[in-house]
């Protein structure tokens, strides 16, 4: 099976990994201080997060072994898999008395609206890919991606897990309007969407998920609840000043008052400590990584390959974004992480997955037969 | 040559487009890339803003925010008994903090501490050391519950203990020592499991939480709600003062059926004499319990703050079991209490009428096996009502071995026995009520009509709580209703107004026996007034009961055949039975009492439940003992 064509090797991007390797370092590096000090019971949690480190890289040497048009059909078990997995925690948190978002595996509390995400992409460029209109998708044409995404989106939003639901279906905006739609596509999907989105306000929507919206629109209403999060945020990110001051000498996580400050909040904590200069120096890597993986899909051997590596990048970029904004104040708090920064087990498994896809995308964009083609 | 796929084989081939086709998309992943690059330049700028432009004033912030946001555990809800009088209150308890901003030269500290709280050294540095975890703006606790004098001194001489904080915590008090200690259980450090399925908006590491009894049952309604303080802290987290404080919401009162008076004397009697066993006081017509004794008591005071390994040895390893609920977990063989069951069983089913005679010569015998009655010389000739009165063995003998085993049990069934009660308490058990099919899928062995005859004796398989024969002669005492019986007659705010009342309810009504009942009735009322009756120790002046006295049998060994009482080893003596209600004409309470290893109804466990009668129906005693002097 580990058949290794040395061509593979050459064309490996080992400037892309070697990025990479530096932001999940400085992503585990800030962990460690952002859950300091230690619980004084059970594993660290960065010690746990460097496990998953340790378990997302060899799964990229997995996913690397095989030329990604597997994912075509590995597409179809998977998919089912990931559906069943949703439903699984859906109604095993119902009979265990309250909403659940994971599967205890023993070694990870898997949360299957993780990999839901990757999946969506795959499945989508799957379909998008072996389904080419050149003139446009009608929307009879569109119907299986929007039953693809209903249906894990519809699972993930009775968790409730507004953020993640909306993800998918930010994933799956961003692939259709990539291929391209006839006009006609676009008004009805979008005046279906302005609909829904009213509905779901009036219907849908837990008092909470309402609150955190009317909190973000109008902080002064709620200072000691979600408006707080995201001020004492603000104060983590705005009091790091230029250099910042010094690892592990953060006072607003060390002291308790950034909420959250591993999961959805780390990166607040490097903010802090590190400044302005030391958040550049790491957004600048974490963007200049999406947008080399933008190149994998340029120069993508075949459509495929390209719908895989440009999903691959959005959703990692939207995921980097909505984090960001929201620290940053920009956005309600919502519950969705920085992927490779924060912590938790079922994210960083699925985006380093989505990365080792996105490298073999780059890594087999010659065809055989094929004139070679090197961009710059 | 590339190999044909099996699956799929098209997939090879959809994708050998020219580059045409992926012409089309390349512009627009240079749109996504200037997407991204436009997020990239509004966070930078947007960080630019808040650590460049304006970072001091939130520097400014960050030194000034100085308010932390604590929680406040508050005072849990009392436990009344029925008049109202307090079980189980709180009151303050003093632990002492240290707070380890303050402490310069903590050696010198710790001695003079350690010399106050009659404590070593090592001690102290142990508690630190195990809290070094903890971050250090967080004081931890060196000691809980201090008393008065060494309050007063470390408050008077706090100029030699700067960094020493006293905090104050509610502590459960109980007025009554471990009176009623199995129905109010204990509190104890929420685990990791009660965490997680509590959720963790309402507790925190640390809570604690019921870990027994109505403690633990009534949680929800006990605790009652978190308050908030706000303090303020200075740069380094260190709390500085109290700005604000949000009151926590007292918890509810539960105020239970028990009468005080009247389980304090169960208790005591059974405690007096060091005996195992159980007292069940009930209301007939409503269901409610009014003593709910298990002897020997667990010590309360000893689970604050979690058990010591040392006591809860001490607790497994008794022989009496003082963990064992006795009221609903101890599981007996009825013994003569039995007889009403096998009575009216005989009666529905037709076996015997009330005039129906059967002559007693001390024994029967049955197949090649001779089955003795407990009056070795024998009753004569008995009727059901003489029989019962003077619990002859041999007319239930055969008053069982007509009717069947399977009758048995419908009859015992049908007044409560072998089946959980459902009252509010942990654990009951349900005890064993025998019939053919359970013996044929529990032994896969056929019944045998010997067995028939111990059963109808109360001997045998059958296996019953105290509880069960309360209700059972509550049952019979009411003329067939059988209530629901209740610890908690209702649940009160800290105002006194009532938030939940639990009325009395009624189960089920059996109406085909209730024409026997009189009958039965009258068998008990002989049992303690008649001139032969085996409990006429236990009669009242000026007050008329009527019971059935019991010996459940725990061994049948020969060689402790015409030993004498106390010649027999303890764990070996027969457990003693008293089932009885008053007044006999218009019941309104019934008392059962079985002390275990106590050897015979009448003398082991009749006194206990004759004083409890005496307590309930002192008041009418003595008003009409003073009528009969006044008439004189």
């Amino acid at each position: 099976m580990f058949r290794i064509d040395r061509r593979h090797f050459i064309h490996f991007d080992w400037v892309f990994l070697l990025l990479l390797l530096l932001v999940c370092g400085m992503g585990l590096f800030n962990l460690y201080s952002a859950s300091y000090p230690p619980k004084a019971w059970g594993t660290p949690t960065y010690l746990k997060q460097s496990y998953f480190f340790l378990m997302g890289f060899a799964a990229i040497l997995f996913v690397l072994s095989f030329d990604y048009r597997e994912l075509h059909i590995w597409n179809y078990p998977f998919y089912i898999c990931i559906v069943l997995l949703l439903a699984a925690a859906f109604f095993l948190g119902e009979a265990a008395g309250g909403a659940q978002r994971w599967i205890d595996l023993g070694f990870i509390r898997l949360q299957p609206s993780e990999p839901a995400k990757l999946m969506l992409v795959i499945s989508l460029a799957s379909y998008y890919s072996r389904k080419e209109v050149l003139d446009g998708y009608s929307l009879k044409q569109l119907l299986p991606p929007i039953v693809l995404t209903a249906v894990p989106f519809l699972l993930i939003l009775m968790q409730p897990d507004l953020g993640t639901a909306l993800m998918l279906g930010i994933i799956f905006v961003s692939m259709t309007v990539f291929v391209k739609l006839r006009i006609s596509t676009y008004l009805i999907l979008g005046g279906s969407a302005l609909f829904s989105v009213i509905f779901a306000w009036n219907k849908l929507l837990k008092p909470y998920q309402k609150q955190r919206v009317q909190t973000f629109l109008n902080p002064e209403n709620d200072p000691m609840g979600q408006g707080y999060q995201i001020l004492q945020s603000k104060i983590a990110v705005g009091s790091g000043g230029k250099f910042g001051k010094g690892y592990l000498e953060g006072t607003q996580g060390h002291l308790h008052f950034l909420p959250e400050r591993h999961t959805d909040f780390a990166f607040s904590v490097w903010c802090e400590e590190w400044g302005f200069f030391g958040s550049l120096f790491f957004l600048g890597i974490y963007f200049f990584v999406l947008l080399l993986g933008l190149r994998a899909a340029l120069y993508a051997r075949d459509r495929f390959g390209m719908l895989l590596a440009y999903g691959i990048v959005m959703l990692i970029f939207w995921q980097a974004v909505i984090n960001l904004l929201m620290i940053l104040g920009f956005l309600p708090v919502v519950g969705i992480p920085l992927p490779l920064v924060s912590y938790g087990g079922s994210s960083l498994l699925t985006t380093l997955l989505a990365l080792g896809i996105l490298m073999n995308v780059r890594m087999r964009r010659f065809q055989p037969g094929r004139g070679e083609r090197e961009e710059g | 040559m590339k190999k044909k796929r099996l699956l799929f084989p098209e997939i090879d081939e959809i994708h050998e487009h020219d580059d045409s086709a992926l012409d089309v998309l390349r512009p627009r992943l240079l749109l996504a890339s200037a997407i991204i690059m436009f997020f990239a330049a509004l966070i930078f700028s947007r960080l630019w803003f808040l650590q460049i432009s304006n970072s001091e004033e939130y520097l400014d912030k960050a030194y000034n925010n100085r308010v932390r946001v604590g929680s406040l555990a508050p005072p849990r809800g009392h436990i009344l008994d029925r008049n109202g009088i307090p079980l189980v209150t709180n009151r303050p308890s003093f632990n002492v903090l240290l707070v380890r901003e303050n402490t310069r030269n903590d050696e010198e500290l710790l001695k003079r501490l350690a010399d106050v709280l009659d404590l070593e050294v090592s001690q102290l540095w142990e508690r630190i050391r195990d809290a070094s975890n903890i971050p250090l703006h967080i004081p931890i606790r060196l000691e809980e519950d201090i008393d008065w004098q060494t309050l007063a001194y470390l408050e008077n001489h706090n100029h030699d203990f700067s960094g020493i904080r006293i905090e104050v915590t509610p502590r459960r008090v109980y007025h009554f020592g471990n009176l009623a200690a199995h129905v109010i259980g204990y509190l104890g450090a929420i685990s990791k499991e009660e965490l997680a399925s509590h959720g963790e908006g309402d507790y925190a590491g640390g809570d604690q939480i019921g870990k027994m009894g109505l403690e633990k049952l009534r949680e929800s309604d006990l605790r009652g709600e978190k308050g908030t303080s706000f303090s303020e802290v200075n740069a380094r987290g260190f709390e500085q003062q109290l700005l604000k404080r949000v009151d926590p919401l007292p918890g509810s009162e539960i105020q239970l059926t028990l009468d005080v008076k009247l389980q304090r004397l169960a208790e005591e009697m059974l405690n007096a004499e060091d005996k195992a066993g159980a007292v069940v006081a009930m209301e007939v017509n409503t269901g409610r319990v009014l003593s709910f004794v298990s002897t020997p008591p667990i010590r309360l005071e000893e689970f604050i703050g979690g058990i010591s390994q040392k006591n809860w040895n001490a607790y497994l390893n008794n022989i009496k079991k003082p963990l064992i609920n006795k009221t609903v977990q101890g599981l007996y063989p009825p013994g003569s209490t039995y007889k009403m069951i096998t009575a009216l069983a005989g009666l529905d089913t037709g076996v015997v009428n009330p005039d129906t005679v059967f002559y007693c010569p001390g024994y029967y015998s049955f197949g090649n096996r001779i089955y003795r009655c407990w009056k070795h010389v024998g009753h004569g000739a008995v009727n059901l009502r003489r029989a019962i009165a003077e619990s002859c063995d041999v007319y239930f003998y055969q008053v069982g071995h007509q009717a069947g085993v399977d009758a048995l049990a419908k009859y015992a069934k049908m007044f409560g026995l072998g089946q959980k009660t459902g009252l509010e308490i942990e654990n009951e058990k349900a005890g064993l009520i025998p019939t053919k099919k359970w013996k044929r899928e529990r032994y896969n062995s056929k019944w045998y009509e010997g067995e028939t005859l111990s059963v109808a004796i109360g001997q045998g398989y059958n296996l019953v709580t105290p509880l069960q024969i309360t209700m059972m002669t509550a049952m019979i005492a009411n003329g067939g209703k059988k209530y629901q019986p209740q610890l908690v007659e209702r649940v009160l705010s800290p105002d006194g107004s009532v938030i939940e009342q639990l009325e009395p309810r009624l189960v089920e009504e059996v109406k085909e026996v209730q024409p026997y009942l009189p009958l039965i009735r009258q068998g008990m009322y002989d049992v303690v007034q008649g001139k032969k009756g085996t409990a006429r120790i236990a009669r009242i002046e000026g007050l008329e009961i009527a019971g059935k006295t019991g010996t459940a049998q725990v061994v049948k060994i020969a060689q402790y055949k015409g030993l004498k009482d106390d010649e027999i080893p303890y764990k070996f003596r027969d457990h003693a039975w008293f089932t009885c209600y008053a007044p006999a004409d218009e019941p309104e309470i019934a008392v059962t009492v079985l002390v275990e290893h106590g050897l015979h109804g009448s003398s082991g466990a009749s006194p206990i439940a004759k004083a409890v009668l005496e307590t309930y129906f002192a008041d009418r005693l003595a008003a009409q003992a003073a009528e009969d002097a006044e008439q004189q």
